[in-house]
């Protein structure tokens, strides 16, 4: 790697960061041609003829294979793959197989019919749902946040202690609960047993609350145990005695410095746990019919919207990959030491 | 008020030239409903996505019928119930009548606009019938193409159809005119593409305002003939999952959802704030055969697949899900009878049919595939199990494949050769009492539809019962030849009748939920 110049006082020079992002951002240009490449080749080979689901059941061969040759999806997959990226560097993302310009998941359609309505960009389909799961997303992982923090770092504190085993089993009990089972029970209880929460659909910030407890929930058990055994080590660092002796105080010990210092390890596992949390938002949100990009995921998968899949592969792979960067960049910040 | 009518006294008559006459029905026992007064939009989950396309004659999709069912105005309506499966019910249309055997004379109110403002006149059911008709139309829901028909105009509320160039009876559109909404001429003339495609424009009690999403937003709509609709709105989503759509029921947020599996009828009667509609439905669950490939395209070994199957044992399985009959239509539809030589379970007949087709306890059977789908019917999985179990126990090779519904649909239908699979679980259900809708569409030699069975004697016979000269002699035809000529050639297995079961909060108790799912939310404040 790299050597990384710092600054003064361990910040980081403005040529290091430059040339960290161009060098990061080249890496992750490569990883996203390599998803896309991966997705378009497996979507072609597995059963499921997405002409037929465009042209509908009813369709006769000829007029199936003629659309196929029409939209190019009887040519070998490299040529096909190779267009399809010449317009993605251009922003364009390509049409929905299925979907209307509207947006309704759809079904059923018919063959032969040149009334069809105009088909769905999928760039705007894309646009349209992320934010609702950034906010679900957002929401979940500061939730995440507040619970892990506060019960990671008591944990940390007391290791061997009461808090330390009720956070070690508090983890174990979150970890073993499926999302689906946990978001039908707590439908059923915060919304349908009490009515605290809306569950269903979206109307309003309130209906992101629900399901972003659920993902909460899936995320906090290795927050939690990340947080704890680095609190833990911190503590036990020869700094944390000389900050007594200079007549620190405890808070102040964990809040300046031993927190800061544990966090390292915490940001590493928030950017891979963003994609586990990726994953997770699709079960979720078809379970809450949540308008996101996980219930855009799985209506596209169901309806082999090929152009609809890669474009949510792609976009989701930058995501990660930009939110690594990120994480890594931050990471460094806190910590000059590292290299990355 | 609606002229009331007698279709039986039509058919006593049984003269070629007989008037049609219908039971007189008050149209206002359809809703009785205590949430019309309570101001809320009433919010329906639906478990099948939409097409994408608003051109009623582009698609056979349930849930897009279902949504027609509140924009869209039809000549009558029918109810369909298990009492009186032909009674109908005049909306456009004031009165029906047959001149001759083929000329149907159509009377319309005059009362009556579209959501867009324009008069509804003879010119829009003459647009509607050539523009539905029309060979290149997906739904093809006519008995004959646009050049078999012509369609006069005597005044501007009067319409003729008459099908003497087709050479069948006009009768066929008296049930057809429930089923057919009726477009605006300006909106067909807008041609392929244009405005029928991006939005529905009707005459009925609710006009459609957007598609936000997979929610289609539909708002009462003022200059409803019978008096703007008490619900000033209708959210109509759809909802693949079906523990969601109880979820979101149970919570309040919605007022009504369709598709029920028998557990959650159980849970919904435990509940005090929610009650459930059960209603026999048009729909009958079919196992179709492949009739155009080995071994199904022997009659014999058809018929020994249904000896194989005890239908008793799915009933009991799918519980209040569904009704037991022995016929190609429900009980709801126009002809139905239980048919004396209905296949039934006997494991001796279905030995003796193999050993004559020269498959003695199934020796000699290639492997077959079952194909069912998963997530939109109830148990589709669980009796597809049962049904693979009692066909290997008769000695088929039956391998059963479940798939979700896209990739099912994608496997359904008919193709050269006989398309993917032996046999294919669906269902099918059509908003009339029409069998032709059923009969025809799928075991007339020119249909294909699914089972793909190329059968001269049943194509003579179907075309024998839809040319009948009247009503009651096209009944008789149809329970006396065609549909035991069917049960004994069996293309098709019809497994049972579907139960369509809706759940939603108390308050709507007295809604009228139709047999195809549609359901009249219509009552005036």
């Amino acid at each position: 790697m790299l050597g990384a110049p710092n600054g003064r006082d361990g910040v980081r020079s403005p040529m290091f960061v430059l040339s960290f992002l161009i060098r990061r951002l080249a890496q992750g240009a490569v990883i996203i041609f390599l998803v896309s490449l991966l997705i378009f080749t497996l979507l072609r080979v597995v059963p499921g003829d997405p002409v037929r689901l465009m042209a509908g059941g009813m369709a006769p061969e000829a007029l199936i294979e003629e659309i196929a040759t029409k939209m190019g999806l009887r040519d070998p997959i490299v040529v096909q793959f190779g267009r399809y990226m010449g317009k993605v560097v251009q922003g364009d993302l390509g049409q929905s197989f299925v979907r209307p310009a509207n947006g309704a998941a759809t079904g059923g359609a018919s063959f032969n019919d040149a009334t069809r309505g105009e088909r769905a960009e999928v760039l705007d389909l894309i646009l349209e749902t992320l934010p609702m799961t950034l906010q679900l997303a957002a929401t979940a992982l500061a939730i995440a946040l507040v619970f892990s923090t506060a019960l990671g770092v008591a944990a940390g504190l007391n290791p061997g202690g009461w808090i330390d085993k009720l956070a070690f089993y508090v983890s174990s009990v979150f970890i073993s609960l499926p999302n689906f089972w946990l978001g039908i029970v707590l439908a059923l209880l915060l919304s349908v047993k009490l009515g605290w929460l809306p569950a269903i659909g979206y109307a309003g910030y309130s209906y992101t609350i629900l399901p972003a407890i659920v993902l909460a929930v899936e995320l906090s058990p290795v927050l939690i145990r990340t947080l704890s055994s680095a609190v833990a080590a911190q503590m036990g660092q020869s700094y944390v005695a000389i900050g007594h002796v200079r007549g620190l105080t405890l808070p102040r010990i964990v809040l300046n410095h031993a927190l800061r210092n544990a966090s390292v390890p915490l940001l590493n596992v928030l950017g891979v746990q963003f994609s586990s949390l990726l994953g997770g938002v699709i079960i979720v949100e078809y379970i809450f019919d949540y308008p996101g990009l996980g219930l855009l995921t799985i209506n596209a998968v169901l309806q082999r919207d090929f152009p609809l899949i890669q474009g949510i592969a792609i976009v989701t792979s930058a995501i990660f990959v930009l939110i690594n960067i990120l994480v890594d960049l931050a990471a460094t910040s806190i910590d000059p030491r590292l290299e990355y | 008020m609606a002229d009331m009518i007698d279709r039986r006294r039509i058919l006593l008559g049984g003269a070629a030239v007989a008037g049609a006459g219908f039971v007189q029905i008050n149209p206002d026992f359809l809703i009785s409903s205590a949430y019309a007064q309570s101001g809320k939009e009433m919010v329906f989950l639906s478990a099948e996505n939409i097409t994408g396309n608003w051109d009623p004659t582009a698609h056979t999709t349930l849930s897009q019928k279902n949504i027609e069912g509140y924009v869209m105005g039809f000549l009558t309506r029918t109810p369909m119930k298990l009492e009186d499966p032909g009674a109908v019910v005049y909306e456009l249309a004031t009165d029906i009548k047959l001149l001759d055997p083929h000329r149907l004379q159509i009377k319309l109110r005059n009362d009556i606009v579209f959501h867009d403002g324009k008069p509804f006149k003879a010119e829009d059911v003459k647009a509607t019938f050539e523009y539905g008709s029309k060979p290149d139309r997906p739904a093809q829901w006519y008995p004959g193409p646009s050049e078999t028909l012509t369609i006069e105009m005597p005044d501007d509320y009067t319409v003729i159809v008459d099908t003497s160039k087709g050479g069948y009876p006009a009768h066929l559109f008296i049930f057809l005119a429930s089923f057919l909404p009726i477009m605006s001429a300006k909106d067909v003339a807008g041609g392929p593409g244009g405005p029928l495609t991006q939005r529905l424009n009707g005459t009925g009690p609710f006009k459609f305002v957007e598609q936000r999403g997979n929610a289609t937003i539909l708002a009462a709509f003022d200059g409803y003939f019978r008096g703007k609709p008490a619900i000033p709105g209708i959210s109509f989503n759809f909802v693949g999952d079906s523990t969601t759509r109880m979820l979101s029921l149970m919570n309040g947020q919605a007022s009504i959802v369709e598709r029920l599996e028998p557990e959650q009828v159980e849970t919904v009667k435990g509940n005090p704030k929610l009650t459930t509609n059960e209603v026999v439905s048009v729909e009958n669950k079919y196992l179709w055969f492949r009739c155009s490939k080995p071994p199904f395209n022997d009659p014999r070994v058809r018929l020994a697949a249904c000896h194989a199957i005890d239908r008793s044992l799915i009933l009991d399985l799918l519980g209040s899900a569904g009704h037991a009959s022995a016929n190609y239509v429900s009980p709801v539809k126009f002809g139905y009878v239980d048919l004396k030589n209905y296949p039934a379970f006997d494991p001796d007949k279905c030995q003796a049919m193999l050993a004559e087709a020269g498959f003695p306890k199934g020796a000699g059977l290639p492997p077959l595939e079952y194909i069912t789908s998963v997530g939109f019917y109830p148990k589709t999985k669980e009796y597809g199990e049962v049904i693979t179990s009692m066909l290997n126990d008769q000695g088929f090779k039956v391998s059963l494949t479940v798939l979700e519904p896209a990739a099912w649909n994608e496997q359904l239908y008919h193709r050269p050769g006989g398309g993917p699979g032996h046999m294919v679980d669906c269902g099918w259900s059509t908003g009339s009492p029409e069998p032709d809708l059923i009969l025809r569409t799928h075991f007339h030699s020119s249909s294909h539809r699914i089972c793909g069975v190329e059968d001269a004697e049943i194509d003579a016979s179907l075309d024998k019962e839809r040319n009948a000269a009247t009503l009651e002699e096209r009944k008789t035809i149809l329970q006396t030849e065609t549909m035991p000529l069917l049960a004994s050639k069996v293309p098709a297995l019809s497994l049972f009748t579907s139960v369509m079961i809706h759940a939603m909060q108390k308050d709507l108790t007295g809604l009228y939920i139709y047999p195809d799912g549609s359901i009249d939310a219509s009552k005036p404040a």
